[in-house]
């Protein structure tokens, strides 16, 4: 999965836009698949392809507003530029509030748009890394015992060990080897990092 | 033949008769002479017939007597002519005149005949004038009514304004890229010679589109009237297709071309059929805004009838046409649309009367509407 190449997702019902974006992302090195259509782009779409879209926001069938609210819908994650025509800087506002990630208007210069793939790629990147690590973290929770997950919950709270052992009714040295099981399990060097990791699995809100 | 009687058959003529002999002397002079000359027959009797002429005709009479007499060239014998005549006291009038040669008589003499056309002239000129101003006014009309076409197209195009930068905007955008990603590709080394061939192709059709856009726009906007001439109608949907395009994208609707692989053609004056079409077509994508479901489509068809009609239809999945208003909304100033003129309807359905066909409405395929211009296909005499 995270071998995949990342690929900028073109969707423009113009084929000469369409086209011309592609060679042009081509002539700095990033690769390009073009969509005709909402509906094309929607039959080859792999939520674990990393990349991001550039989208035009005036298309007839389904617009690229409307192709953004379909991918919410899904859950994806792939961050939206947003190619836009002259006077559509309302419906820009509305995708942005939508969620998309940038918007550019047409005529644009090659580096605007270049920068703003650029830098929409390495959201994803970054976003991609974040969901991996989450997953890995609630990975190492489901390894807890109980027991080790009461002593992670009393730890997050900065309880020493000794308060520790008496809410548990648990020897001093007992609570220890827990203590040591679960920041080995965690991978955790400190209680600090321990308590940074079930901040982070709790704000994905699972 | 008595001479009482001919002298009354004479008389009773409403044209003066004047019998001259070959000196041009006057012989005999009916009643209706002194009724247009003012000079009785008994002042004629003797005199040379020049004295019923202006001056300058006067002198050279004699001379077309003896040129005749010697030559056998007429001048007016045997075809009747307009000529000046001039009366008693000096004033002038418009004269039909036409002489014959009394034959078998010795000396020779000729008989005239001369009507006073002043009557008939004024009435001719005044048939005239008022023949000019119908024209005048129907060409006043014409104009005004070209003029009118002119405005409501530039007020068409001024709502499709949006339509229209957009789609220069794309083929500028295009050239954009494709020239930057030229530099690029040119700066590599060695140059990655077949992208740039790429490029430059782009580049290329881009430019041509980008031109064709203009070039109907131009073509739409000029003023002047046009001859009509015998057109397929295919090739006017084929012309205003890029507009149409256009409009139809800020709309975010699709354009179905559905045109008939032969049709007979027609006479017509293309940029108003243009403009017929364009109308119905904003007044489709104006239709289909209110779908919810964002599934907005018109169709363009062209197709023949069964009684042989050529028929340019546009169809809509709108709400359809209320029947309510179903027959004035081709009248002028009437429209649905809070900031329609009311204008569109009623100018192509002039247009479709001005080329002898009609515009109707019938419900569309898919629960919209479906305008339909109807022309009658060029006979032999089409221009």
């Amino acid at each position: 999965m995270s071998a995949k190449q990342p690929t900028v997702f073109v969707v423009d019902d113009d084929s000469g836009v369409r086209s011309s974006i592609r060679i042009l992302l081509k002539s700095v090195g990033i690769n390009t698949t073009v969509f005709a259509s909402a509906k094309e782009f929607l039959a080859a779409y792999d939520p674990s392809q990393p990349g991001c879209m550039v989208l035009d926001i005036r298309m007839p069938g389904m617009s690229g507003m409307e192709l953004q609210l379909e991918l919410n819908r899904l859950g994806a994650v792939i961050p939206v530029v947003f190619i836009t025509g002259h006077g559509d800087v309302p419906m820009a506002v509305e995708a942005m509030q939508q969620g998309a990630f940038d918007f550019l208007q047409k005529p644009f210069r090659d580096q605007d748009l270049i920068h703003r793939i650029q830098k929409a790629l390495e959201r994803d990147a970054a976003h991609r890394s974040a969901l991996r690590q989450t997953e890995a973290i609630k990975a190492r929770l489901e390894s807890l015992t109980p027991r080790e997950r009461e002593v992670l919950e009393l730890l997050a709270d900065g309880k020493q060990n000794k308060v520790m052992a008496g809410e548990l009714g648990l020897s001093q040295r007992t609570v220890e080897i827990h203590r040591s099981n679960v920041m080995d399990k965690m991978q955790a060097r400190s209680v600090a990092q321990l308590v940074r990791m079930l901040l982070d699995v709790r704000a994905t809100g699972s | 033949m008595g001479f009482q009687y001919a002298r009354a058959l004479l008389d009773a003529a409403t044209d003066a008769v004047i019998v001259i002999d070959h000196r041009g002397i006057i012989e005999t002079a009916n009643a209706a002479t002194e009724r247009l000359f003012g000079y009785s027959p008994a002042e004629l009797v003797g005199r040379n017939v020049s004295l019923l002429m202006p001056p300058g005709e006067r002198e050279r009479h004699d001379g077309y007597i003896h040129r005749y007499l010697e030559t056998g060239i007429t001048r007016v014998i045997g075809h009747g002519r307009e000529v000046e005549a001039q009366r008693s006291d000096g004033s002038r009038f418009p004269a039909g005149l036409s002489v014959g040669r009394i034959n078998g008589t010795d000396p020779p003499r000729f008989v005239g005949f001369v009507r006073d056309l002043t009557g008939y002239q004024q009435t001719l000129a005044a048939l005239e004038a008022d023949r000019d101003r119908a024209r005048e006014r129907e060409a006043e009309a014409h104009r005004s009514q070209a003029r009118l076409l002119a405005v409501s197209r530039m007020a068409t195009m001024g709502e499709m304004a949006a339509g229209i930068a957009h789609e220069i905007n794309q083929p500028l955008t295009a050239i954009s890229n494709y020239a930057r990603a030229c530099q690029r590709f040119a700066a590599n080394q060695p140059p990655d010679m077949e992208d740039l061939q790429d490029c430059l192709n782009g580049i290329a059709d881009e430019t041509q589109r980008a031109a064709e856009i203009i070039r109907e726009l131009r073509n739409l906007v000029r003023s002047q009237l046009e001859d009509r001439s015998a057109r397929d109608l295919n090739d006017i949907v084929r012309q205003t297709r890029p507009l149409i395009l256009a409009d139809a994208r800020v709309h975010q609707t699709a354009v179905h071309f559905d045109t008939s692989a032969e049709l007979p053609q027609v006479s017509v004056e293309a940029v108003q059929i243009q403009q017929l079409l364009l109308n119905l077509t904003r007044n489709a994508l104006e239709a289909v805004e209110t779908r919810a479901d964002g599934r907005r489509e018109i169709r363009i068809a062209t197709s023949q009838t069964s009684e042989g009609d050529v028929e340019l239809s546009v169809m809509d999945n709108g709400p359809g046409v209320d029947p309510k208003v179903e027959q004035e909304m081709f009248e002028p100033f009437v429209s649905t649309k809070p900031s329609g003129t009311g204008l569109g309807l009623s100018i192509s359905r002039t247009i479709a009367q001005n080329h002898g066909g009609e515009l109707l409405v019938r419900p569309g395929d898919s629960g919209g509407a479906c305008f339909a211009l109807r022309l009658p296909p060029c006979t032999e005499a089409c221009p």
